[in-house]
């Protein structure tokens, strides 16, 4: 060996050995870093590191998916919201920016609300009872997906149809020295108080822009956003002018990232591997028992439906014989194991179990033969059909299954999948003309009025964004829809009068729901204080280390 | 006394021949020669058996579906129980179930049934997806579908292909220009990601202009998405080619003779490119079937619930732990197709031009 060949020997030798003795020390480093951390540091989380699949918007008057909401509750707070709490009381609405609950007039058309003393947003400023008002312009400025809710204020559809930044809304009166709010009513609501509850309607400072910010408007809950990526991932830190109050805590975790993942197995594995902490993403069903091994898996009962709309305006589905058919060609029990894994209850109603109307209904058992039987009385044999899906692991599944029934029993059926971005505002757009597709239904707050009026009220269809996706409108149910509105309180008589409104309805089979879907929620091994808030899920604020 | 002819002449030659009773030498065409050395490559010809092998099995899918499978590639038996060696098994079993005693769910994972392997009259011989759908019906409707766009779109990419080499090689100047930028226009973009975008567009309503109407689910957008894009790697070497022929004199001596353009392109040039076209063709199926999978695969090509090798791997993905099968056969059949798609290719390209090295890189 020359000279020069020993030394370049000599030299790998040692930067070898250096290497080694570099990886050595740092595990040293770390295994003795990890056994000198609390044992017991129960309330201490440190950073949290979380996997959601996706979210629309960080903008509290944009925002209209379950995980977004899951982010934004703890960071903009309403002048209403609910307890953090398990279980059905968590349905309880409790004050939030509100001193208290709201005085209401007898005839349940005025509320009078006072903002806690001292509010302040992330930025410093003060908050002031005219930044609600100018929340809901802004969401009418900004054509928010919420808009639709608060369009019963006085004035609030006159502003609506020219709005501006100048504009009033006649039956929002605030005053900013008193910290008091109004709010008046064209028509009485029963759902009015769930309505402020929703994050659409949290306060935002004064002329905040109308375009569409994310994660940048000033919080007032316990956690802002800061560092957005889109489709990557975004972090919430302590909002430092946040004091926690009966209702709503200080929050364990000091700071929560947030990954967006799309993909159901990279997010399983990223919360196995112990990259993540949490992931509300959907478990692989066939991963499910191995997930449920290797780390914490909690199922998550929530009020949602998962079905298929038939729009009555297009052929073959404005016959009621063939969408009657539609419902006897789905084995639901069936379908439960194939899309989710038997994670889901099989149903033939619009409301989920989680409410004091529901009134279960069973009057489309499978039934292959009276589907065909149907379908050829209806002269709609061979008939052409588009299902409509999005692009999910899940929808393409069921929709897959809805497609093959459907030419089972006679249709000549395709199948149409869109991106999911995009598939909500492509079938509810009254020149697409679809047929017929998947669709779910999450409530945005616990009341029938939240799935009837939104989803099946004719006289809410509108021709962009609509969310009657079948397009279903009948007179008598419109009508009870509208008088059941001014029942301030759900009392069993009340509840009678929505189970005979959807009984009416689903004979009438504009839609074939078909699952109340179980979530799973998957936790690493570290994890503790797992709450379930059953509106917003799992309760970051609460969550701890074991 | 003369001397004796020592010198062979070509007279000599031939009377010696004729005298020892020798055969007349006989001129071959290069193809006949091309098919000699074909011939003697013993693993190109079994390649390409098995290419033909696999084609034939995809073509006679529906008559497998039928007569065998008795079910089609998008029927759903998920909920049915099926007799496999004269037991009933169902065709998804297992799963979590809600428990009403313990007012909570019971998780287990599904169970898909594996392949028979004929133990169930030929039903479900590799087994069902997700779904409850017949495995092998969906492999083999799956390849008709990838084998029709590969296909499809290599001969639509080499017949524009050529087109345009001929085009460009033969007129140079400005012609040679023009598409030589369009070329290098549709190569800028990496194909996938070029393919992915084109498909994605024509996805929601098709493509209505210029007189021809394709639906949205209709094999038509992969196969000219995938011939579209692939059009520059047939297109430039042929051109190079092509260029280089024009400048031999044979061409020049037809141009003197007063043959006109159109005969000279198809007459003097393409009968001295068929061989290399020939190889491309072979070679640009198996990069078509390639893409087609990978296409299918990201959502952008064949439209589910309609099978394609690409979609069915991507739909095996959700359950690769319970039912590794469902990705890994038509895998398989990929790997296989191309395979010998690629080695039958090498052998007819040694076979044609020993000499010439004939590639398509991406």
């Amino acid at each position: 060996m020359t000279a020069r060949r020993r030394g370049t020997w000599l030299l790998g030798v040692v930067a070898l050995a250096a290497g080694i003795s570099m990886m050595v020390a740092a595990y040293g480093v770390a295994a003795t870093r990890s056994q000198a951390a609390p044992q017991n540091a129960q309330k201490s989380v440190g950073t949290l590191k979380a996997v959601l699949d996706t979210i629309d918007f960080l903008d509290p008057q944009q925002a209209y998916t379950g995980q977004s909401w899951w982010a934004m509750w703890n960071v903009y707070e309403t002048l209403l919201t609910y307890k953090h709490v398990d279980g059905p009381a968590g349905y309880q609405l409790v004050p939030g920016l509100a001193q208290s609950l709201p005085k209401i007039s007898s005839n349940g058309r005025v509320y009078k609300f006072t903002l806690r003393p001292g509010l302040k947003y992330s930025n410093g400023k003060k908050v002031l009872a005219s930044d609600f008002k100018w929340a809901i312009k802004r969401g009418f400025l900004a054509t928010g997906q919420g808009v639709g809710f608060y369009t019963d204020i006085a004035g609030a559809k006159a502003y609506a149809a020219h709005p501006t930044k100048g504009g009033n809304i006649s039956g929002i009166i605030t005053n900013n020295k008193t910290r008091s709010i109004t709010v008046k009513l064209s028509t009485p609501r029963g759902d009015f108080l769930t309505i402020l509850a929703l994050i659409f309607a949290a306060p935002v400072p004064a002329n905040t822009s109308t375009a569409i910010l994310n994660g940048t408007i000033p919080a007032t809950g316990p956690y802002r956003i800061t560092g957005y990526d889109p489709n990557r991932g975004f972090t919430m830190v302590r909002n430092k002018y946040f004091k926690a109050t009966k209702y709503i805590p200080r929050g364990n975790p000091d700071k929560i990232e947030v990954a967006l993942i799309g993909d159901a197995n990279t997010a399983t594995q990223r919360v196995i591997s112990g990259q993540a902490d949490y992931s509300n993403g959907a478990i692989p069903p066939d991963r499910i028992a191995n997930a449920k091994s290797k780390g914490n898996l909690v199922l998550r009962q929530t009020a949602n439906t998962y079905y298929f709309w038939m729009n009555i305006r297009e052929a073959p589905f404005n016959k009621l014989k063939v969408r009657q058919a539609v419902n006897y060609a789905l084995n639901r029990a069936t379908m439960q194991k194939i899309v989710w894994g038997g994670l889901g209850q099989a149903t033939q109603n619009v409301l989920p179990p989680t409410y004091p109307s529901y009134k279960k209904l069973t009057t489309y058992s499978y039934n292959i033969a009276k589907a065909k039987s149907l379908i050829t009385s209806a002269g709609a044999k061979g008939a052409k059909v588009t299902v409509w899906t999005r692009d999910v692991s899940d929808a393409r599944d069921a929709a897959q299954y809805y497609t093959a029934q459907l030419n089972t029993i006679g249709l000549d059926a395709s199948l149409n999948i869109l991106p999911r971005a995009t598939y909500y505002s492509t079938v509810g757009n009254v020149a697409t003309h679809a047929q017929t597709g998947w669709a779910r239904w999450l409530e945005d707050y616990p009341h029938p009025l939240d799935w009837f009026d939104v989803l099946l009220n004719g006289n809410r269809i509108t021709n962009t964004d609509n969310n009657n996706y079948a397009w279903y409108t009948n007179k008598k149910t419109n009508s009870e829809i509208e008088g059941l509105k001014k029942s301030q309180v759900l009392t069993p008589a009340v509840n009678a009068r929505w189970a005979k409104v959807e009984k009416e309805i689903m004979a009438q089979a504009p839609w074939a729901p078909w699952s109340n879907r179980v979530f799973p929620e998957f936790f690493s091994k570290k994890m503790g204080c797992i709450h379930v808030q059953r509106l917003y899920g799992i309760d970051l604020a609460r969550l701890c280390r074991k | 006394m003369a001397e004796p002819a020592t010198e062979l002449t070509l007279d000599s030659a031939s009377l010696l021949a004729a005298e020892e009773h020798e055969i007349a030498i006989v001129g071959r065409s290069p193809w006949y020669l091309a098919w000699r050395r074909l011939r003697r490559n013993w693993v190109a010809l079994f390649a390409l058996l098995v290419f033909v092998l696999i084609v034939l099995a995809c073509a006679l899918a529906p008559v497998y579906a039928k007569h065998v499978a008795h079910t089609g590639p998008n029927e759903v038996h998920a909920g049915e129980k099926v007799i496999v060696s004269g037991k009933p098994k169902e065709v998804v079993g297992g799963g979590s179930f809600y428990d009403p005693k313990t007012n909570d769910f019971v998780v287990k994972p599904p169970e898909y049934l594996g392949p028979t392997w004929w133990h169930a009259d030929g039903r479900f011989v590799l087994g069902t997806d997700n779904l409850g759908r017949d495995v092998a019906v969906r492999l083999l409707y799956g390849g008709r579908n990838s084998l029709m766009i590969g296909i499809g779109s290599a001969l639509i990419c080499t017949f524009v292909a050529v087109f345009l080499a001929l085009l460009a090689g033969y007129n140079r100047g400005w012609t040679d220009w023009v598409v030589t930028r369009f070329f290098d226009l549709i190569w800028a973009f990496p194909v996938l990601l070029l393919a992915i975008a084109l498909s994605s567009a024509l996805a929601v309503n098709g493509f209505h202009h210029f007189g021809i109407s394709i639906e949205p689910g209709s094999l038509w957008i992969p196969t000219l998405v995938i011939s579209y894009v692939l059009i520059p790697y047939i297109g430039r070497p042929l051109r190079g080619q092509i260029l280089s022929l024009r400048e031999k004199e044979f061409v020049e001596s037809a141009i003197g003779a007063g043959a006109g353009p159109l005969r000279v392109m198809f007459s003097d040039l393409l009968p001295n490119i068929a061989s290399t076209v020939l190889v491309f063709f072979t070679l640009i199926i198996a990069a078509n079937i390639l893409t087609e999978a990978g296409l299918s695969f990201l959502g952008a090509g064949v439209r589910l619930p309609d099978p394609s090798w690409g979609n069915l791997i991507a739909s095996g993905e959700d359950q690769i732990q319970t039912a590794p099968w469902l990705s890994l056969v038509p895998g398989i059949a990929i790997v296989l197709t191309v395979l010998s798609l690629n080695i039958f290719g090498d052998g007819l390209r040694d076979a044609l031009d020993p000499r010439a090295k004939v590639r398509i890189e991406h």
